[in-house]
């Protein structure tokens, strides 16, 4: 074979809809040749990498196929307006962002985060305005891993970015909130979140994602988190996307030296949505807590992969998921812990719980431990089970019927997790949706 | 045959070669060869059809690469298909001495007068089946044990009932190749109501260079029957590797047990990986029958590679399914290894433990699958896998799949990955046990569970077994 011919063979391959016209487009929308350049070459990488097949060991259990990228069309760059209307829970935070279709918001409500020089600026205005802070963090990804195929769809095509910068040694009490709320028919929506949390810093932020059930809607999130050395980041991500959207998501987090990522991922919405979840106590000292909450109701199908990486000595990780499927939903989790050569001294726990209500629901849980270095303590534990036929009936005999029985076992089951939650109306809402699918 | 040299013997010790003479078909695969083989072995016409059958299905796959396994690829056209002691025509019935000889420095008894070892043997010598002790004891009971190749001649209406229906011969890569060209392999068939007095068990044996050996067993207990099957393996040590594809097949109806145990010690190569049996095995039971059981015990010890998966389909309301493992990884050895348990009766139970210990640059890797069938109800599953580390640059990964699609399921999976204890080392050193003894005591303790399934003779073999394994493999 000729080296023409192998030319020939590279693989172009792109989603549907998604071509180099489709890109041209996207650079018309007008943007700083740094990031029109970062995406020409997102967009390269895009064309090479294959479309996830349902042989893929990933795909197995969702198929992508069900994606309907066919039918909905990407909005195009968002449009930066002074204010959008506001929410009960703004008043929590010192600084909002909005998006809403085709505009968002950047609302400060005091000048907390301009004293503490906290930057809140959407992608395209930092690349321009603060290309020192910007500029490390778009060369790379905190992806340890190569990128999949929708890593690098986001990468090229991304149509809203956020970048938020903590710097060093500022500790942002009440931090940020970012709310979507969706409610344009057959729109596609792939927000980019880059957050930096400088060293000794300390910040919180959370996220509300919604759309109306009735429209369809697709989002292709990605959301990068770097957190420096002795930083403390949290993030608590609430999605309640409408059951007629969709979701692909693709989230890393890189922990650097004795720094803490505390990352919570709550997940009621979209019909269909297959999200991963991955970080990287890459410093010595670093530790990750990751927990979540899915709960698939109706037709629902839920697939979530995480993944603990452990790149350097002395780090930790511990994992919490748990996880509820009802009528004909269904959920899948994987997990995987993965130990890099040299990686000694680490603790590492992966914990997947999982209830099926009624007959009809599935869950399949494949936690994993991939293990190349010796002296660490590596574990994970699944359960999958009904409620607690012992515990209901316990309930029962003290004169609780049923429905309320069953409804405080599964709150129960929750609440290990729900606990975490820093932020006291995101426990209400968590609460309020596990209510609901528990009604329907 | 020539004297050929097996320098590499270093600490294995089962890794001699017997020089004899032996009758071997041409290396390669084709139709002709299968159909050679076939002759050889006097087959039917329904068989030879089956093994073409298979051949043309494997024509069309390729070797799985999933698995978390790294070798070059095979070429099938270099390998002996088979391979078989010639016999002395003037004592055609007997037993060639030499071969006797061998199978006594294995430690395997052919003749009867060991009957105090309480343990019935089929000892299979490359290709074929050699001997089958305790015969008449068995016929009384009406228990056939014999060779697959007899019992296709003998019984082939029983073979042709079960033969294949638990691994079909479109199931995967390696099993399509031993339904195209397996050599022997044991038969064995539990009359109703029968509780087999003795332990049933083979000897697998690979002798000649560039052969492959596969061999194909199938186990049939009949309602209310017992039997408890051992298997052992042994192959000279080479610098080449050599191809091992088997196929098991148990069938368990009402009330029956199997109990299945190996112990397998094959020559894993040296220490730089060199030589060694790629160990591609298909195990796989059905609890047909209501209450059935079958139980899984294996000490993976020796092999360069391992791609094993001993599974158990429950399909009986109420069966039950049962795997023991111990696996063992030095030196460059690879294992991917686990089962699968699928529930598809009511209240059906099963039961998976394993414990991998790797060493030196070996790779361990545990993968199982429990999965729930929607219309299975009230179904349990216990999981537990462990894994032992020693030494810095060896790698332990655990891979279970879940699936449960019955809520009435309750399954629960635990896993662990850690350096073997140094509290414990510290300890038994502070008594004066010297390192070796001192982790080779505490990796038994880590395997106790899985060694108290075996019964006692191989039990204390197993030990002994995993002590040669890592004599030296702590530094």
């Amino acid at each position: 074979m000729t080296t023409t011919d192998l030319q020939m063979e590279k693989p172009v391959d792109t989603l549907p809809g998604f071509d180099e016209a489709q890109f041209s487009s996207v650079l018309e929308e007008g943007m700083s040749p740094v990031l029109a350049a970062k995406r020409e070459e997102a967009f390269k990488t895009y064309l090479q990498i294959a479309s996830p097949k349902r042989t893929d060991e990933e795909w197995r259990r969702t198929d992508p196929t069900l994606f309907p990228l066919n039918d909905v069309t990407r909005l195009p760059a968002l449009k930066p307006v002074r204010e959008l209307p506001e929410s009960a829970w703004d008043k929590e935070f010192d600084v909002v962002v909005a998006v809403q279709d085709d505009a968002f918001a950047i609302m400060h409500r005091n000048d907390t985060a301009e004293k503490l020089g906290i930057t809140v600026l959407s992608l395209a205005d930092a690349a321009e305005q603060k290309p020192e802070l910007v500029d490390e963090y778009l060369q790379g990804r905190a992806v340890p891993a190569e990128s999949g195929k929708y890593e690098a769809f986001n990468d090229a095509f991304w149509n809203f970015g956020l970048f938020v910068h903590i710097p060093e040694g500022v500790e942002w009490e009440k931090g940020l909130l970012i709310r979507y709320r969706m409610e344009k028919e057959d729109s596609l929506l792939l927000p980019r979140f880059v957050a930096v949390a400088g060293k000794h810093s300390r910040a919180t932020v959370a996220e509300h994602l919604e759309s109306p059930d009735a429209i369809r809607f697709m989002a292709v999130p990605q959301r990068e988190l770097y957190v420096d050395q002795e930083a403390n980041f949290k993030l608590v991500s609430l999605q309640e996307w409408g059951l007629n959207s969709y979701q692909i998501a693709n989230d890393w987090g890189l922990v650097q030296r004795d720094a803490n990522l505390n990352w919570i991922t709550l997940n009621f919405g979209t019909a269909l949505s297959k999200m991963k979840f991955g970080s990287d106590v890459a410093g010595p000292g670093s530790a990750a807590d990751m927990d979540g909450i899915f709960f698939a109701a109706g037709e629902q199908h839920m697939d979530q992969r995480t993944l603990q990486i452990h790149s350097s000595p002395d780090t930790y990780s511990r994992l919490l998921y748990k996880g509820a499927v009802k009528d004909t939903g269904r959920s899948v989790y994987q997990g995987l812990i993965i130990a890099r050569p040299g990686a000694i001294r680490v603790d590492a726990y992966q914990t997947n719980n999982n209830i099926v209500l009624n007959e009809g629901a599935r869950a399949d849980s494949i936690p994993g431990l991939l293990i190349d270095a010796d002296d660490l303590k590596c574990s994970h534990g699944s359960t999958t089970g009904n409620l607690d036929p012992e515990q209901l009936f316990y309930l029962r005999s003290r004169g609780i019927n049923e429905h309320d029985a069953r409804q405080a076992l599964i709150m129960g089951f929750f609440e290990e997790v729900v606990a975490r939650i820093p932020q006291e109306f995101i426990r209400d809402i968590v609460h309020k949706n596990i209510e609901d699918k528990m009604e329907r | 045959m020539s004297t050929e040299s097996t320098a590499i013997l270093d600490d294995y010790k089962y890794g001699f070669y017997t020089d004899i003479e032996s009758d071997a078909v041409p290396k390669g695969l084709n139709e002709d060869i299968i159909r050679i083989i076939s002759e050889k072995k006097g087959e039917p016409e329904w068989m030879l059809e089956w093994r073409l059958k298979a051949y043309r299905w494997w024509l069309k796959k390729t070797a799985p690469s999933w698995a978390h396994l790294n070798y070059p690829p095979i070429d099938y056209q270099d390998i002996c298909y088979y391979s078989a002691p010639r016999k002395k025509s003037d004592q055609p019935d007997e037993i060639d001495a030499e071969l006797e000889a061998t199978f006594e420095k294995l430690g395997v008894p052919l003749h009867e007068r060991n009957r105090l070892a309480g343990v019935a043997v089929d000892a299979v010598f490359d290709s074929v089946s050699v001997a089958t002790t305790h015969r008449e004891m068995l016929q009384e009971k009406g228990i056939i044990f014999c060779s697959i190749s007899e019992a296709i001649r003998d019984y082939p209406d029983l073979v042709r009932k079960y033969l294949g229906t638990v691994v079909p011969y479109t199931d995967n890569f390696f099993a399509s190749l031993n339904s195209a060209v397996f050599t022997d392999g044991s038969f064995c068939y539990i009359p109703k109501g029968v509780r087999c007095p003795v332990e049933l068990s083979t000897y697998f044996r690979i002798n000649a260079l560039d052969t492959g050996q596969f061999e194909r067993t199938l186990i049939v207990a009949e309602e209310s029957s017992y039997v408890s099957y051992l298997e052992g393996c042994t192959a000279p040590a080479r610098d080449r590797h050599q191809l091992h594809a088997a196929v098991v097949e148990l069938i368990a109806l009402d009330n029956a047990e199997i109990k299945y145990a190996t112990v397998q010690n094959w020559y894993a190569g040296d220490k730089d990986g060199k030589g060694g049996i790629y160990n591609f095995v298909t195990k796989r039971g059905h609890c047909r029958g209501k209450r059935s059981k079958i139980s899984w015990t294996q000490v993976e010890a020796g092999a360069a590679i391992t791609w094993k998966y001993p599974s158990v389909f429950l399909e009986g309301d109420g069966s039950t399914g049962e795997f023991y493992s111990v696996a063992v990884t030095t030196n460059r050895m690879q294992a991917d290894t686990g089962t699968k348990m699928v529930h598809i009766g009511n209240n059906t139970k099963s039961t998976i433990v394993s414990k991998g210990i790797s060493a030196g640059h070996s790779v361990n890797s545990y993968r199982g699958l429990v999965q729930v069938m929607p219309d299975a109800h009230q179904c349990r599953n216990y999981s537990n896998c462990d894994s032992m580390l020693i030494g810095p640059d060896c790698s332990a990964n655990t891979f279970p799949y879940i699936e449960s699609e019955n809520s009435s399921a309750v399954i629960e999976h635990e896993a662990t990955t850690s350096r073997v204890s140094e509290d414990q080392i510290f300890y038994l050193r502070s008594r004066g046990l010297s390192e070796e003894d001192a982790i080779s005591m505490v990796v038994n303790g880590f395997a106790r569970e899985v060694f108290k399934q075996l019964p006692l003779e191989f039990s204390v073999e197993a030990v002994r077994l995993l002590e040669m394994k890592l004599e030296g493999s702590i530094g």
